[in-house]
């Protein structure tokens, strides 16, 4: 599916407006059945809530109440709410952030959970709460620190004598993960006991735990970390045909490399930060977009990050819905679909 | 090779020699054994009492060593007078504070084998809290005996202290405690028993949001000490809990297991429930957690803090 990326670039005849119409037309579509999953998805809950009344009271953003009590408003607006679009935002970074690293790396199996930098994000989180409980605002930035570390260590061990190539790629992730594993059980060791049963949830990827004034920040970063990677999705286009190559038709790729390794690790941070480790969003939805929309990155990397919203929105609500009123991690619910998923589309492919 | 040979030889008759001297021993050791003793006497040595799991294990008439595994036990080991028996204890055992002169044999969930072993315990005290089946059956492999205690509400706690007297020896101590911590229940329960019971939510962690569900000891507690458990009803011990739903039970009041093992932690309430009736009305009450998860004598002070907390005008002095 990365080799047809040499249609794009050999087709300079194709004119410009043609893609930016696909594109606008796709996103459009998928913006619109975001905003429909965000909808329906609010009505649906442990609680039964009115469906008239909440949606009266959706439409006017929480202006009026609609005849809804005040527990159902808040449970509406103070806790549903928050928890879909911290789950679109999660989904959002975590898709583009696969999308990214799958074109940089020029490997369909790049995926944050797979090569580590999940766990990377994990570890420096666990610290912030370990040593700077208090503080919040630590996490999202310790959890960038280590899923950048991450990702410049798989990289180099990626990086043989011959270049990077995808088993190579893969079994540095392998081995990424498994150290950083390691170190998250070391760090729990540092924790006491009581805390541990909410961290090991809290690893399966779990949005219970919407953090109100975290929640701007995880929105912030999604948007302008896809709209970051999508400005800069031509030269990825370019750079999928090899560095060299890309080197000689103009692209600047240590800007470019530089740019995708920061904006994807601060993608992934702020989501691990927000949620826990939640897999195979990065994977799964990319591969869905480049499928159906081909792989041309400035239509797939939007396209995935609208998609995994809608992805992760799907998979909350399930977990939060099929043993009400107890719950699932949603991780657990988007490695359930995913895996599968993936397997299909890999026999497919 | 052949000048060793001799040497090797002699070798060979001592170790036969050896051998021999050996089996004439056992034979002695046998034949004595059989004429000073009759043949029941190692049914009169050792008994055979039923533990929770429903395991019958066989255990020495005088036991001199013990091992707790769970804090709660080594709690009443204590509190049974037998606690120079105890000779090994895990790192969560930190009460009362003469446990923590006991040597340590690793924490609740992971004791270490070897260190058990090395102890020589004639009995290892386990709480089913540890999920520590396998590890048991390592225990029995080793011919170390096992008890296993299953304690989910006061009433088990009671039949804890008194089954750990009996194997101690100290069955008139037990006895005793468990008759005035049931004369402290008792008080508490005919103090609230005209009061319409409280709905409590129990809020073990924040975020995520766990609380006590319909296996957790703490749920009965908190049924005898004038309420009522909002998630009385949720399957398993400690469940991980929907936010939505813990604001829409609408709480009278939220406590908060805090202060004891768990330091500081847990001593807000989740952001899901401030605008609960119980937050709003200021009913949050944090309560020493050691109190009200350790199924040991100590959970009857929990109780009475509770019934105190959710009453105050009955306990009024």
């Amino acid at each position: 599916m990365i080799s047809t990326a040499s249609d794009i670039v050999t087709s300079p005849a194709r004119p410009n407006r043609v893609t930016l119409r696909k594109t606008l037309v796709s996103c459009t579509l998928l913006a619109l059945m975001l905003l429909l999953a965000i909808v329906v998805m609010s009505l649906i809950g442990s609680e039964q809530l009115p469906a008239r009344a909440s949606l009266c009271a959706l439409a006017s953003f929480g202006t009026t109440a609609c005849g809804l009590s005040r527990d159902q408003f808040d449970i509406l607006f103070q806790l549903r709410l928050p928890r879909i679009l911290l789950a679109a935002a999660v989904g959002g970074s975590l898709a583009t952030a696969g999308a990214g690293y799958q074109a940089l790396l020029r490997n369909p199996l790049a995926e944050p959970y797979l090569l580590g930098i999940s766990n990377g994000a994990a570890v420096g989180t666990m610290i912030a709460l370990v040593f700077f409980g208090a503080n919040e605002w630590t996490r999202p930035l310790l959890a960038f620190t280590g899923a950048l570390a991450a990702t410049l260590a798989v990289y180099r061990l990626a990086r043989g004598r011959a270049g990077a190539t995808p088993e190579r790629l893969i079994l540095a992730g392998v081995i990424v993960t498994t150290f950083l594993s390691s170190a998250i059980v070391f760090v729990t060791t540092l924790m006491d006991a009581t805390r541990i049963r909410s961290f090991t949830f809290w690893l399966l990827g779990d949005l219970s735990g919407t953090s109100k004034s975290l929640l701007p920040v995880t929105i912030t970063i999604a948007i302008v970390g896809t709209l970051a990677l999508t400005l800069n999705a031509r030269s990825l286009n370019l750079l999928m045909l090899g560095e060299r190559d890309a080197f000689d038709l103009g692209v600047e790729v240590g800007r470019v490399r530089v740019v995708v390794f920061l904006v994807a690790s601060l993608l992934v941070g702020s989501s691990v930060a927000a949620s826990g480790s939640v897999g195979y969003v990065g994977l799964v939805v990319p591969h869905l977009a480049r499928l159906s929309l081909g792989s041309d990155n400035r239509i797939s990397i939007p396209a995935a990050a609208l998609g995994g919203a809608l992805f992760v929105i799907v998979a909350d609500t399930l977990a939060r819905t099929i043993i009400a009123p107890r719950e699932l991690p949603v991780g657990a619910i988007t490695a359930l679909i995913g895996a599968p998923l993936f397997i299909y589309l890999l026999r497919r492919a | 090779m052949p000048c060793s040979f001799p040497e090797n030889r002699r070798l060979r008759g001592a170790f036969l020699l050896s051998h021999l001297k050996i089996k004439l021993l056992l034979c002695l050791l046998i034949l004595l054994s059989a004429c000073t003793t009759p043949p029941k006497s190692s049914t009169e040595n050792f008994r055979e009492i039923t533990d929770d799991a429903g395991r019958r294990v066989s255990l020495p008439r005088r036991v001199d060593r013990v091992i707790s595994l769970a804090p709660n036990l080594t709690e009443i080991v204590f509190a049974i007078g037998a606690g120079d028996r105890l000779v090994g204890r895990t790192s969560y055992c930190n009460y009362p504070a003469e446990a923590k002169t006991v040597a340590e044999i690793g924490d609740t969930l992971h004791p270490s084998l070897e260190r058990i072993i090395s102890l020589k315990p004639q009995l290892v005290l386990i709480s089913t809290a540890s999920q520590l089946e396998v590890f048991t059956q390592q225990l029995q492999n080793q011919n170390i005996a096992a008890f296993v205690t299953d304690p989910h509400d006061l009433n088990g706690v009671f039949r804890s202290i008194e089954q750990l007297g009996l194997i101690l020896g100290h069955e008139e101590q037990a006895k005793l405690l468990v008759q005035k911590l049931r004369e402290r229940t008792g008080a508490v329960e005919e103090a609230v028993k005209q009061k319409p019971p409280v709905r409590v939510f129990y809020q073990l962690s924040a975020e995520p949001l766990y609380t006590a569900g319909h296996d957790a000891f703490v749920t009965d507690l908190i049924s005898r000490a004038g309420a009522v458990s909002v998630t009385a009803d949720v399957p398993g011990a400690w469940p991980k809990y929907s936010n939505e739903s813990a604001l829409a039970a609408k709480p009278e009041a939220i406590i908060l297991p805090t202060g004891g093992s768990m330091g500081t932690g847990n001593s807000t309430v989740t952001e899901a429930l401030r605008r609960s009736p119980a937050a709003l009305e200021g009913r949050v009450y944090k309560i020493n957690d050691d109190h009200l998860v350790r199924p040991g004598p100590r959970a009857v002070d929990g109780l009475e803090e509770m019934a105190r907390a959710l009453h105050p005008d009955t306990f009024k002095q």
